[in-house]
């Protein structure tokens, strides 16, 4: 089959592979419909998480058609359309218990390497590198879905595929952002980041009662989406002091509640970033940490800071002082996919939650080089590229 | 920054990790022989008591010391594991067993990797593989 694959540091070619075997009893393979350029893949895609071996096959956010089941798979047969977790959870251990899916104890092949980089292993997750688990990810022709009855779910007839791929992790991260990080009723939120993680976070925030809403970036074409699809105010980050403005906008308190949807390659204005950038190079530090230090600092006392974006190690000038001093509590996770999706399904049915206008390149899978060249250069009002093999 | 020199960044910490979980599996530290490896299953103690554990530990179980009791706050059964002075079994022989073992309790199955292979054998892929073909028996259980 064809498949997208990783063949080097900035470097990636459509080839072809075997096809996936079912390898365990609650196994099915997917004919995948839908698949789609996540941010985070641009840090594997770079070098910066390097757990990637020539060959890997890149992808985690996808949907498609059930073509084979496992004989312990239960919930679903072939020909049925489904949306699956990005996280890979096996549904029976104390933690999948909790609800908390990327923990997984049982989902990850490989739990030495983030065992002995972070003191415990999380879960397994698609074409995420040997990290966590060296599964082969969804741009390809077909995927293997391991623990099918656990992580992926029927989508409603009348939620079409445009809509319903992006539960497969956008959706659910930006959802696990507000909900974890405490969002109430008259809360002020602010979110930094206006990709597809962060404007879902934000329609969350909105959804969860929040009184303001308030996304953060630097691209006028994102957070014109925001402005327009999500019912979020925004803030161009190049343009304006955005401590002062979300000072003003919360009454002098400061945001409630701060979501951070950057990750480990942020940008800034002034000389903080060519700081992070040139100890990030240098491997001084792994992650530029930018928008968790911005978010830190803006919080009101006592508020709620979640890290959404995804990083892998060791950052700088970490703000630990107004961490500890304004009492806020702070928490991040990969995404508990198993826990919002079937949720989400039910929003975007009624039309509560839409994500059609994240697609602003749809492509077949032959032209994947392109369209993260294009995803990761920001080109054409790119906010995520949807291959279609 | 040529792409040699960013493989090389990239190649350095992984075959450095590489060597220190290999060096690892080898030479038992001086503390290694007396610790237990500990991991909780979400399983009540009695029902872990009613039966022989199941899998890789089972085939162990003559050559360490096993202590089953109840984890606290609901989590379920604590299985340590100790392995006696003169024991041919290591830890990470332990580690994996403890693992598997945990997945056949509460999932009845033990997730396999991901198959057939994609990737291609290649200088800078050897580090990385060599861990993954461990990928169970190393870390810090």
């Amino acid at each position: 089959m064809k498949a997208l694959q990783w063949q080097g540091v900035n470097k990636l070619a459509v080839g072809e592979v075997p096809d996936p075997e079912l390898r365990n009893p609650g196994d099915m393979i997917v004919k995948v419909g839908k698949t789609v350029t996540c941010g985070s893949d641009l840090h594997l895609l770079g070098g910066y998480i390097p757990f990637m071996e020539k060959g890997d096959v890149l992808g985690h956010e996808f949907l498609g058609e059930v073509v084979e089941v496992g004989p312990d798979v239960h919930k679903h047969r072939v020909g049925d359309r489904v949306v699956v977790s990005s996280f890979i959870a096996c549904g029976s251990c104390w933690y999948c218990d909790q609800k908390l899916f990327s923990l997984c104890d049982n989902g990850n092949t490989n739990p030495a390497i983030t065992e002995t980089l972070w003191g415990h292993a999380p879960g397994g997750c698609f074409g995420y590198s040997h990290a966590m688990g060296g599964n082969a990810g969804s741009h390809a022709e077909y995927v293997r879905v391991p623990f099918a009855d656990v992580g992926a779910f029927a989508v409603p007839d009348e939620v079409s595929d445009e809509r319903a791929l992006f539960a497969s992790d956008s959706a659910s991260t930006g959802w696990m952002g507000a909900d974890l990080g405490g969002v109430k009723p008259g809360d002020v939120v602010a979110v930094w980041g206006a990709g597809a993680v962060g404007q879902m976070a934000a329609r969350a925030a909105v959804l969860l009662g929040a009184d303001r809403v308030i996304v953060i970036d630097r691209l006028d074409n994102r957070l014109q989406q925001v402005e327009k699809f999500i019912g979020a105010e925004t803030l161009n980050y190049e343009r304006t002091d955005v401590s002062g403005e979300l000072r003003e906008r919360s009454g002098g308190r400061g945001p409630d509640v701060c979501i951070e949807a950057v990750g480990m390659e942020a940008h800034s204005p002034g000389p903080q970033f060519a700081f992070d950038q040139l100890k990030q190079q240098l491997r001084l530090q792994t992650d530029r940490p930018t928008a968790v230090r911005d978010a830190i600092h803006a919080c009101r006392k006592g508020g709620s800071v979640f890290v959404l974006g995804v990083y892998a190690g060791f950052v700088d000038k970490f703000p630990l002082g107004a961490l500890m001093n304004k009492g806020l509590t702070v928490r991040g996770a990969q995404m508990h996919g198993q826990r919002y999706i079937p949720m989400l399904l039910e929003r975007m049915a009624a039309g509560e939650l839409t994500t059609e206008h994240l697609a602003t390149h749809v492509m077949p899978l032959d032209q994947a080089p392109e369209g993260y060249r294009i995803f990761k250069e920001k080109e054409d009002g790119c906010v995520r590229a949807v291959f279609t093999p | 920054m040529s792409r040699t020199g960013k493989l090389l960044l990239i190649a350095v910490p992984v075959v450095a990790g590489a060597a220190v979980a290999a060096r690892r599996r080898r030479v038992p530290g001086a503390g290694e022989q007396r610790r237990r490896h500990v991991v909780t299953v979400f399983r009540p103690l009695a029902e872990l008591q009613a039966e022989p554990l199941p899998g890789s530990l089972k085939e162990i179980a003559d050559d360490v010391e096993i202590t089953l009791s109840a984890a606290p706050g609901g989590r379920g059964t604590e299985i340590a594991v100790r392995i006696p002075e003169g024991s041919s079994v290591s830890s990470g022989d332990v580690r994996r067993a403890l693992r598997e073992t945990r997945s056949l309790i509460e999932v009845g199955d033990v997730l396999l990797p991901y198959g057939p292979p994609t990737t291609v054998p290649t200088l800078l892929n050897r580090p990385l593989q060599t861990a993954t073909r461990h990928g169970r028996e190393g870390g810090l259980l």
